[in-house]
């Protein structure tokens, strides 16, 4: 197949598991003998010494810029920009439809892309096209444009998705995008979870060795990930006079959480060590007791988890998040309610040998080899895209006049948005 | 047996006095009327409006569409209902296309990938659609008149077509055994600086009564008209329904049209005249006119025996003159009137021109290239 993959982030530039995700799958695919095209935005990080050459960095991106500017308007402008309709994108795309005609175009995360327009050329030109959620993407954009805009790139319901095939990390997350803008996916989606790669984990140390409990998160460093949650924890678990630590990789907020964990007295007992790649993760993983991940209730999976349960850690993460629809209690993992109260319990008899860390550790082991397994979700996205490539007018892509069209789209859009 | 081609008029406001009671909204049923005649199509009318309904008029359908728009103008209303309404039609015709509203259903529409007509009523020069090269966007243009292709020829490269009409030649009738009065010279029109009403008051001679048919939309002009009026035979009808003005035309015995580019205040007006409907419609009652070289004007009368453009005043004057003394118009001017209007811009003929038109568009646009 010939896959055309649209993403707003790639590496080196990355917020989080969507991009990385993203990365695999095109490496994957690739590998496996497809013809590969990714449009992504630029990147102002030195790109690595084997950065493909099937990566076109052509988009510009009007979102995760470092500076947000104190005047409002430019800011709505920005966001019109990332979420509604860039001009240039859309060209761009319709440059690489014509350029590179693919099979199937295989759509990331758009914020920042200008999504509406971007979706909406690829309903107009019939272009197979999949969609993979890893985030509530359809909500940015509808709770981000008003619908009068929205209205010139059939935005309006679930009309813009309709021609999509649909790829959900999790049930929870199209729940969530239901809940917050009615858009459903009547033409039904594939369950496509998040996965781990586990090839190059160690064999698992000892658990509470030397009777301390060792626990491990990774991930961004900030509150929705429940690290306020983890140093509340601490504080009280080292107070009840606990043997433990905790090592937090990843990056974000650090200074103020270093700050906090000073100001709770448990720098002692807790560091952190910075960003460490997944490869370095993974080794890293067979040394703990157990993966914190008290994160929010609407985290639409969590790849961390799943690499720690692959590599016999033990997830305890919050109920209802994404992953926990894979992940079954007691069996794979530990769930909690979001409360310091329910993670120090669970912290607690972690350390208190009250839990068979053995037997969920092989569980989870088990679980993420076989159908968590990178392959295993490779080989469904692959069945999936081939399902829905199919023959397509590409005259449609070189009519002369779209580019006009979407000029006359983009800037009504703005003529509206800024009445 | 071909199936017929199905036909949607798309236009931002309706014929009534819950929308705009304007010769745009009036025109686009008689264009609908003019091809039900020609046969071999179906038709709706979608117009955009406060509130959703359905309505017939004259056996088409309307359908209104609720305002999506947060614009307040009448011509930047739209309605994002015509993605789910318009798949099943062959073609769009866009009235208005100059306009936000024509913009942005044209966008639909194209985006649809349905064959799209559009038309400039008057109702705006939207710089997306002009300068911009929207226009280009469309698969045809229909011109309401000579003129008002020339002001957007330079904008379109495609398909176009003239049709000035139609008139609905059935209704607007000379009345049988009805003697005109020679003596009486009708204008009917808003009462609004740019259609030069002052022009024919100044140049009214003794013996000649001016009756000016409309509504009032400027009051210092209607003022001023009324101080221009004293001492001459001047009558004013602001609330004339459509049997009193087809009395009236058939009745007069000269109707004017005195539209200016540059009104009496100075002000010049951007696109006047695109088409003279009301001036078709006296012909058509045989009522012999007089109109100035305004946008379109001239375009509609072609035979001095029952027409004569003027360019000013004293071109009007010794018009009214002729018009006074009995030595113009002759005695079959009224005849050669109606004739030259069912001819020309009857719903038969309008009607098969624009049938042809829309499937020469409709039939090219399924073509490569």
């Amino acid at each position: 197949m010939r896959i055309l993959f649209l993403t707003n982030l790639y590496p080196p530039l990355l917020l989080g598991g969507y991009e990385r995700a993203c990365a695999n799958i095109a490496r994957g695919m690739v590998e496996r003998g497809h013809e590969v095209r990714v449009l992504t935005t630029w990147s102002h990080l030195p790109l690595p010494a084997d950065n493909p050459a099937w990566v076109h960095r052509d988009l510009d991106l009007h979102w995760y810029i470092p500076h947000k500017s104190s005047n409002s308007t430019v800011d709505i402008r920005d966001l019109h920009s990332a979420v509604c309709s860039s001009y240039a994108n859309t060209l761009h795309l319709l440059n690489s439809l014509r350029g590179f005609r693919p099979d199937v175009v295989y759509v990331w995360n758009l914020t920042g892309i200008g999504g509406a327009a971007i979706l909406d050329l690829l309903n107009q030109v019939r272009v197979p096209w999949a969609l993979h959620l890893m985030d509530r993407v359809p909500v940015d954009i509808a709770v981000n444009t008003p619908p009068a805009v929205l209205g010139l790139f059939n935005g309006q319901g679930s009309a813009l998705y309709g021609r999509a095939r649909i790829l959900s990390m999790s049930q929870h997350l199209l729940d969530e995008i239901e809940a917050l803008c009615g858009i459903a996916f009547p033409q039904g989606v594939e369950l496509v979870p998040g996965w781990a790669d586990v090839s190059g984990a160690l064999p698992h140390q000892p658990y509470l060795r030397d009777g301390k409990a060792r626990f491990v998160t990774a991930g961004s460093v900030a509150e929705h990930k429940g690290i306020d949650l983890i140093l509340q924890a601490c504080a009280r678990l080292k107070a009840e006079g606990l043997a433990f630590t905790v090592d937090v990789f990843g990056d974000g907020e650090l200074p103020r959480y270093m700050d906090k964990a000073k100001a709770l007295q448990v720098d002692d007992h807790v560091r952190f060590l910075g960003l460490r790649s997944q490869a370095e993760l993974v080794r890293l993983y067979a040394g703990y007791d157990a993966f914190l991940f008290p994160t929010w209730e609407r985290e639409p999976f969590g790849f961390a988890p799943v690499e720690a349960a692959g590599c016999c850690t033990p997830p305890i993460m919050t109920r209802n998040c994404g992953a926990s629809e894979r992940l079954v209690d007691d069996v794979h993992c530990i769930k909690i309610e979001r409360t310091a109260d329910e993670l120090i319990d669970a912290m607690g008899r972690v350390a208190a040998h009250r839990v068979d860390l053995a037997r969920i550790g092989r569980a989870g082991q088990r679980l993420v080899t076989t159908d968590l397994s990178f392959a295993r979700c490779l080989d469904r996205i692959e069945a999936a895209l081939r399902a829905h490539a199919h023959p397509w007018q590409h005259a449609l892509a070189d009519d002369p006049t779209l580019p006009l069209l979407a000029f006359l789209k983009h800037n009504l859009s703005v003529r509206l948005r800024f009445l | 047996m071909h199936s017929p081609l199905r036909v949607a008029h798309v236009t931002p406001a309706y014929f009534s006095p819950d929308s705009v009671v304007g010769g745009g909204e009036r025109y686009v049923y008689y264009l609908a009327q003019s091809l039900r005649v020609a046969g071999g199509f179906e038709q709706c009318v979608f117009a955009v409006g406060a509130e959703d309904k359905r309505f017939e008029h004259d056996g088409i359908p309307v359908r209104v569409l609720r305002n999506e728009s947060p614009l307040p103008g009448a011509m930047d209303a739209f309605s994002t209902a015509l993605w789910r309404e318009l798949p099943s039609f062959d073609l769009v015709h866009v009235h208005q296309s100059l306009t936000v509203f024509g913009a942005y259903t044209i966008a639909i529409v194209r985006s649809l990938g349905i064959p799209v007509v559009g038309t400039d009523l008057g109702g705006g020069e939207n710089e997306l659609m002009l300068s911009r090269g929207g226009m280009e966007l469309l698969d045809g243009v229909l011109s309401i008149s000579r003129y008002a292709h020339n002001l957007i020829a330079k904008f379109f490269s495609g398909r176009h077509e003239i049709l000035i009409g139609p008139v609905d030649t059935d209704r607007f009738v000379p009345a049988a055994g009805v003697v005109r009065n020679h003596c009486t010279v009708l204008c009917v029109s808003r009462i609004m600086p740019h259609k030069g009403i002052d022009r024919v008051v100044a140049a009214l001679p003794p013996g000649l009564r001016l009756v000016v048919v409309g509504q009032v939309y400027h009051d210092p002009y209607y003022e001023l008209l009324r101080r221009m009026a004293e001492g001459k035979d001047v009558r004013f009808i602001h609330d004339a329904d459509d049997t009193t003005l087809l009395v009236l035309f058939q009745s007069a015995g000269l109707f004017v049209q005195a539209s200016t580019a540059q009104d009496v205040y100075g002000n010049t007006v951007a696109k006047p005249e695109l088409m003279g409907l009301t001036t078709l419609e006296a012909m058509a009652c045989g009522l012999p006119v007089a109109v100035s070289d305004t946008g379109s004007l001239p375009e509609l009368v072609a035979d001095p025996r029952f027409g004569r453009v003027f360019s000013g005043q004293t071109d009007l004057s010794a018009i009214l003159s002729e018009v006074s003394e009995g030595t113009w118009p002759g005695p079959d001017a009224g005849a050669h009137a109606r004739a030259h209007v069912v001819e020309k811009h009857g719903m038969e003929t309008i009607g098969r021109r624009l049938a042809a038109f829309y499937r020469l568009v409709s039939a090219r646009q399924g073509q490569p290239g």
